[in-house]
């Protein structure tokens, strides 16, 4: 009988054929057998340059052309190879100092082996799209090496080894493989070094005479070693933890994933995101379904090294230890101000001062036994997934040792700017440079033993307080993508640059499907200085009595086709985000500001919403069609305004304004009928001086009849097109919603309302929310109602976009519009939902094909989840950057201003001053000195001081303050500064 | 797939196989003695997908294939189960009771098997499938092998494939093939502790072994004693005194009694007490604890062969010729009927009747015995190469 088993010794070809063997488990869990035959050859190259074995086989393109080879024939030298020498890093150098190897003074020839590219993949895809766009940089020269697939360099896995091991014995067989390749090349070949930050995979690199270096031993042999040294987290020793005896651990262990598995499938545990308050860094809570509040999680023990943002399980803690949310501020910089970060370790968890600061929140609560006010409190058991990135922070002045000096490491402690980031643990050797300086700081890791996380510095911004360093630090903290356009996105612009224009012959192909609407008097409104038109409109009586209205938008999926470059990039952007002196687009200048923009005077190709309305604006009918427009007239909002008002100008064109401005209050009171929701934020406009952008004035915001006629056109484009595309695609439609907020999250507002002002918050609809609100009035205050505006929509949900498979029909509604659907159509140029919405409509309309990426759902919730974030990012970075301005203008200023109480704490309190936008707390020691002893009355809001300074404190109460600005010494951070003036 | 498969012998033949084979010692037609089996060629893991598979050929061309595949599965809770709530509380309390409740269900098993030619609800394929699960789920030792924790167990799925045509009765070779089938499986090895949701550890060849083998490095300890292997089924067949093991086609066709006797090896786990076990290891050297796990009679071709016609009841030889007076038929008649029912020498005839008790206990004896054939055909595959 003929064995039916693959025989290696008969077949010639048995060598090249490899199989690999490992169980997978699913999510589903499932547990299969997986085989895999690997087919080994010979034909992948080294890519070195020098090699001209290689070159023979080397991949060719269509035309039969090699492809080039990545590495250079004259790479760098060090100290130690002085003939050059090309890097070959394992996973972990890659995971543990990504940002070393984007350094552009050294890491250049770089071999990325596939074993290592898949491990990072796995382990965070954040740094393998760094590992993957440094692969795509010409200058680095990173070049993938398939090892697994040579023949020479593929190892099977051995019995007992783990996948680690396995992986790391296929670096260290390749790299050995590239120096006895390389060797033959020439003499004096370049050598081949491993990098590596395990100690294991050294020492064995170092029995098989491979040419390896820790990170840290290779970059003291670079010419300006010393200054990278910071960015390399020390070697890693497998079992350092477990020398530690058990008395020495700070935290509790986490559970092992199953047992948190197991939990989570039971209900016994509960996993979702872990948020710090933004008041309490000893406060976190957690959103799980299972419980209709969020859970609290208190103190450092139970918080158990979770950070703002981890994906984390906790466990819910029994019910005599529930509390109340605290009501005191407790900043982490003022309570463990005086930390020595060299010797921490085998201190008490729980620093003296935090103990106080938490026992009397313990008294309090012991001594109020109101068990209806006690939430559940639960514990962090376990993390499943870290959601650490770089943070932006500076050093913390008093954690510098004063007899720091030379080269030696020094421990310090990085004050991150986000205030629900713990402090940071950094050993670096220049403190005396970084002192005072913005920087950018990761976390590696958080032991059981370590009170604090343990991070590596990554690189500085610059001085504090200076423009550029603030402006990158609130970029990189809010993630914004603000590095220029690579070339392959510029590639993926018209040939013609700013000489584009519309076609003149109509047979061109761009005209196909077009209507020709350059006849209409259209014209477009936006704020002064705009640059990126999106919209513009018009209007035009018909025959028959009604009104033609049309709504105009720049057609910039014709620029921009699914799939390109320019594409992923503006899906990856999101949004343009605005600061105060600066944009970051979404889309090239060229298009955003030029070929898209509908300026005025020039031809251009939109997209028309365009409905028939009677006098009343209802609805008649309405078409949709790609068009060619040609704008009479770009107005600002003012300039509109003082058309319309100016009597004496009955042109065509002001007089369709007028129509408009019409229509769109019919509009708007139809809206309001239908329980819109006017919310408010505080919206300020920082003026600058116009040679040097230095800010002078701070204004809020004046609001124009001519602003909201926009609007309501806008949210009539929105919703038409929502429910054309919703009726066109059930399953995939970009649409945005916004969440009816629970009731709950309106108790604590209402029940001050009712306190305090003997008001009556409804909340059972938003129509009713409506009514409430516009009854909720101070006769003597009118800034009143803005304030509880702002109050209440900080209580709701924020809009999302999602795709409309995931939710059902009624989870659609707008509660903020009151609207059924909605989605976003109007502003392509800068936001991203926009532009699939664009296409989903030109396929809706069959002006094209449905490309498979506005139809795959998979891809469309990965690309909502994704602007979510970004917009909500966007709308944070330019909220910061306007606080930013607000304390340069005012800076070396003092000026009064009034001020309302929007929160209270039993140690301080909150303060929105509406001119300037700005809240800030006020501190009982800020009061006067020393801090006066206070009362607090959770029952009335009322917190009542006595002793060095007498004064009573109650929620909405007007104040009046001392706006100056500070800087913060600890922090370096300047900002608003407010003392309590006197109260009215 | 019925032993009763038709056989090309007429009844002359039948007789001449007949008295040779109740012979002592007795001449087999393919000169096998009687306790021998036919030569074989064995191997396994020939499917790589499987968590273990065997295939064994038979000199005569049969040949089959067995492949073994497992998945987790939830156990349903029973009564007997405590319900999940009420532990939540226990702790480590658990960890030492778990050995208790080691439980299986004969449900965590599917073996299907397929016979060229027939349908799988053909009565031969289900009695086929019948026995083989018989013989594996007898002494409820097996399914506990299969036990991960209270809430998961293994599901083993067991395809059995003859892939030659059934030349001859198919159930030694699949009950052999499926014997190295299991002794070749492994199931990912644990990592979750207690009654987690399972964890495994994706290094295969971490694996262990279903049926771990002593003296193996990596194989760990499961439930049962390690020196547990899955249970044989050995057809065996009476011929007048003969016992004749591993019956060709032919032989069958003329088998008075047909057994299919399963046999599993002692685990020893029922004997708890050291001093027993003293013995057991004792006796075990060099030999297997055996142990009788079923017992089935097969209904033997024999039964449904034309019988031979002895010459005086055969006109064709003139019996009749003469006979002409009344008297002389009736003798003839009477002749007949004593035809019918004695044997006459060299002249086949069915047998009838069910086996004789003693006959089957001389055929289990002969089985069970030391050094006999179970524990022949149990060396035999000891040699085969498992991985």
């Amino acid at each position: 009988m003929a064995s039916l088993k693959r025989s290696f010794e008969s077949d010639p070809f048995a060598q090249n054929i490899s199989s690999k063997v490992y169980v997978r488990s699913t999510k589903s869990g499932k547990v299969q057998k997986i085989v895999r035959e690997v087919y080994l050859r010979q034909d992948i190259p080294c890519s070195s340059k020098l090699c001209n074995s290689c070159l023979k086989i080397a991949p060719r393109d269509a035309a039969n052309r090699p492809i080039p080879f990545v590495l250079s024939e004259k790479p760098a030298g060090t100290s130690v190879f002085t003939q050059g020498h090309y890097i070959v890093p394992d996973t972990n150098a890659f995971l543990s100092a990504m940002d070393l190897f984007e350094q552009s003074s050294a890491f250049y020839d770089v071999v990325v082996l596939q074993v290592v590219l898949e491990e990072v993949r796995a382990r965070s895809l954040p740094l393998y799209n760094r590992l993957i766009s440094l692969t795509k940089s010409e200058d680095k020269r990173f070049y993938v090496f398939f090892n697994e697939f040579r023949l020479e360099t593929y190892v099977t896995r051995e019995e007992g080894e783990s996948v680690n091991d396995r992986n790391d014995r296929a670096v260290r067989k390749a790299v050995k493989w590239y120096n006895e390749h390389l060797s033959k090349t020439s003499k004096k070949a370049p050598a081949v070094v491993m990098l590596s930050n395990d100690r294991d995979n050294l020492r064995k690199a170092k029995e098989d005479d491979i040419p390896a270096y820790s990170l840290a031993d290779y970059v003291r042999q670079l010419k300006d070693g010393d200054q990278l040294l910071d960015m390399i987290p020390e070697v890693e020793e497998r079992d350092a933890l477990i020398e530690k005896k058990p008395g020495q651990f700070l935290y509790p262990e986490y559970y092992t994933l199953s047992k948190m598995n197991t939990g989570v499938k039971n209900g016994l545990l509960h996993q979702g995101i872990f948020n710090v308050s933004p008041y309490n860094y000893l406060e976190g809570s957690i959103r799980v379904p299972a419980f209709p509040k969020a859970l609290l999680i208190l103190g450092r023990e139970n918080i158990n090294r979770a950070v703002d943002g981890d994906l984390v399980v906790v466990e819910v803690l029994p019910k005599d230890q529930w509390k109340e949310p605290s009501t005191k501020v407790i900043e982490e910089e003022t309570v463990t101000k005086n930390e020595n970060p060299d010797t921490e370790e085998g201190s008490d968890l729980i620093s003296e001062k935090e103990r106080k600061a938490l026992q009397e929140e313990a008294k309090r609560t012991l001594a109020k036994t109101t068990e209806g006010h006690a939430l559940p409190t639960a514990k962090v058991v376990g993390i499943i997934k870290r959601n650490w990135r770089q943070y932006v922070g500076h050093i913390d002045q008093s954690s510098v040792s004063s007899s720091g000096q030379g080269r030696k490491q020094d421990s310090v402690f990085v004050i991150p700017m986000d205030k629900k980031i713990p402090k940071i643990r950094l050993r670096t050797r220049q403190v005396a440079e970084l002192l005072g300086k913005r920087i950018l700081v990761t976390i590696d890791a958080w032991d059981r033993t370590s009170r604090h996380p343990t991070g590596h510095f990554v690189r500085s911004l610059g001085e504090l307080e200076t423009k550029a360093a603030e402006t990158e630090a609130l970029l990189l903290e809010y993630d914004v993508q603000y590095r220029p356009f690579p070339k392959t996105v510029l590639d993926c612009l018209p040939k013609e640059g700013h000489d584009w224009k519309v076609p003149a012959s109509m047979d061109d192909p761009g005209w196909r499907d077009r209507q020709d609407l350059r006849d209409l008097l259209i014209c477009s409104i936006d704020p002064i200085g705009c640059q990126d038109i999106d919209d513009a409109l018009h209007a035009r009586a018909l025959p028959n009595g009604n009104f033609e209205v049309g709504v105009h938008i720049a057609d910039v999926s014709h620029f921009v086709k699914p799939n390109n470059a320019m594409d992923t990039e503006a899906s990856i952007r999101g949004t343009t985000v605005y600061l105060v002196d600066k944009r970051i687009d979404m889309l090239p200048m060229l298009l955003g500001t030029d070929l898209c923009s509908l300026k005025p005077y020039v031809e251009r190709y939109a997209f028309s919403v365009i409905w028939e309305m009677n006098s009343n604006a209802d609805i008649v009918g309405s078409r949709f069609t790609k068009s060619v427009i040609k704008s009479r007239e770009a107005f600002s909002y003012e300039q509109a305004q003082l058309r319309i008002d100016d009597a004496s100008q009955q042109d065509e064109l002001t007089n369709s304004i007028r129509t408009l401005l019409e229509l769109s209050k019919k509009l708007k009171q139809k809206r309001l009928d239908a329980g819109a929701l006017s919310l408010s934020s505080p919206e300020i406009k920082v003026h600058m001086e116009s040679e040097t952008s230095d800010p002078i004035d701070v204004k809020t915001k004046e609001h124009l009849p001519t602003m909201s006629l926009v609007e309501e056109f806008m949210l009539l484009a929105n919703t038409s097109v929502a429910a054309k595309i919703y009726e066109a695609f059930p399953q995939t439609a970009i649409l945005r919603r916004h969440a009816a907020p629970p009731k709950t999250n309106f108790d604590e507002l209402a029940n001050q309302l009712r306190v305090k002002k003997g008001l009556d918050l409804s909340v059972e609809s938003s129509r009713a929310l409506a009514d409430s609100l516009d009854l909720c009035v101070d006769p003597k205050e009118p800034f009143f109602n803005t304030l509880i505006r702002i109050m209440a929509t900080r209580c709701m949900m924020s809009a999302e976009y999602f795709c409309s498979g995931t939710q059902s029909y009624p989870e659609f509604r707008h509660y903020g519009l009151a609207s059924e659907i909605y989605t976003h159509f109007t502003s392509p140029i800068r936001r991203y939902a926009d532009l699939m919405a664009h296409r989903q409509l030109a396929a809706a309309i069959e002006y094209e094909a449905v490309h498979p990426a506005v139809r795959s759902r998979g891809r469309l919730e990965a690309v909502c989840k994704n602007i979510n974030v970004r917009h909500r990012n966007a709308q944070l970075a330019g909220r910061a950057s306007i606080a930013y301005y607000v304390g340069q203008a005012l800076r070396g200023k003092a000026t009064e201003e009034d001020g309302f109480v929007m929160k209270i704490f039993s140690n301080g309190f909150v303060v929105l001053v509406p001119r300037f936008g700005i809240e800030s707390l006020i501190r009982l020691r800020d009061l006067a000195e020393p801090e006066p002893a206070a009362t607090y009355d959770a029952e009335t809001y009322t917190l009542t001081t006595s002793g060095s300074r007498e004064v009573k404190v109650e929620l909405f109460q007007k104040v009046r303050v001392r706006v100056t600005d500070q800087k913060d010494e600890t922090t370096g951070k300047r900002g608003v500064k407010m003392e309590l003036v006197s109260t009215y | 797939m019925a032993s009763s498969q038709h056989v090309l012998l007429s009844p002359a033949e039948l007789a001449y196989l007949h008295a040779s084979l109740s012979l002592t010692p007795p001449i087999r037609p393919d000169g096998r003695s009687p306790t021998q089996f036919r030569p074989l060629v064995a191997e396994t893991g020939i499917l790589p997908g499987t968590n273990g598979s065997a295939r064994i050929c038979f000199a005569d061309g049969t040949e089959a294939i067995v492949g073994v595949k497992a998945e987790v599965e939830r156990t349903r809770t029973r009564h007997d189960f405590p319900s999940l709530d009420d532990e939540g509380a226990e702790d480590d309390d658990d960890l030492d009771n778990q050995h208790d409740v080691v439980k299986g269900d004969n449900d965590w098993v599917e073996m299907t098997v397929e016979i060229p030619g027939y349908r799988d609800d053909d009565a031969g394929t289900v009695f086929l499938s019948a026995m083989l699960s018989e013989a594996l789920l007898a002494d409820g030792e097996f399914t506990k092998r299969l036990w991960i924790n209270r809430r998961f167990h293994w599901k083993l799925y067991l395809d059995i494939l003859l892939i030659s045509p059934p030349l001859s009765y198919p159930l030694p070779l699949l009950s052999l093939t499926t014997h190295l089938a299991l002794l070749a499986t492994r199931l990912p090895r644990l990592k979750s502790e207690g009654d987690e949701d399972p964890l495994f550890d994706d290094d295969w060849a971490a694996a262990p072994y279903l049926y771990t083998r002593p003296g193996k490095k990596g194989s760990k300890k499961t439930v049962a004693a390690p020196t547990a292997r899955p249970p044989v089924t050995l057809l065996v067949m009476a011929v007048g005194n003969n016992i004749i093991f591993d019956p060709s086609k032919e032989e069958l066709a003329v088998a008075d009694v047909a057994l299919a006797v399963s046999v599993g090896e002692h685990t020893g786990s029922t004997s708890s007490k050291p001093t027993e076990m003293d013995i057991d290891t004792e006796e075990t050297k060099g030999h297997h604890n055996l142990r009788l796990l079923s017992v089935r009679t097969i209904d033997p071709p024999s039964r449904l062969t034309p019988p031979g016609i002895p010459n005086a009841s055969n006109s064709a030889y003139g019996a009749n010729a003469g006979a002409k007076d009344t008297e002389k038929k009736k003798q003839q008649q009477e002749q007949a009927r004593t035809t019918e029912s004695e044997a006459v020498e060299g002249v086949w005839k069915a047998p009838r009747g069910g086996a004789k008790t003693l006959v089957m206990a001389a055929l289990v004896q002969k089985v069970l015995e030391k050094g006999g054939v179970a524990d022949e055909v149990l060396d035999a595959l000891d040699g085969v190469d498992l991985n």
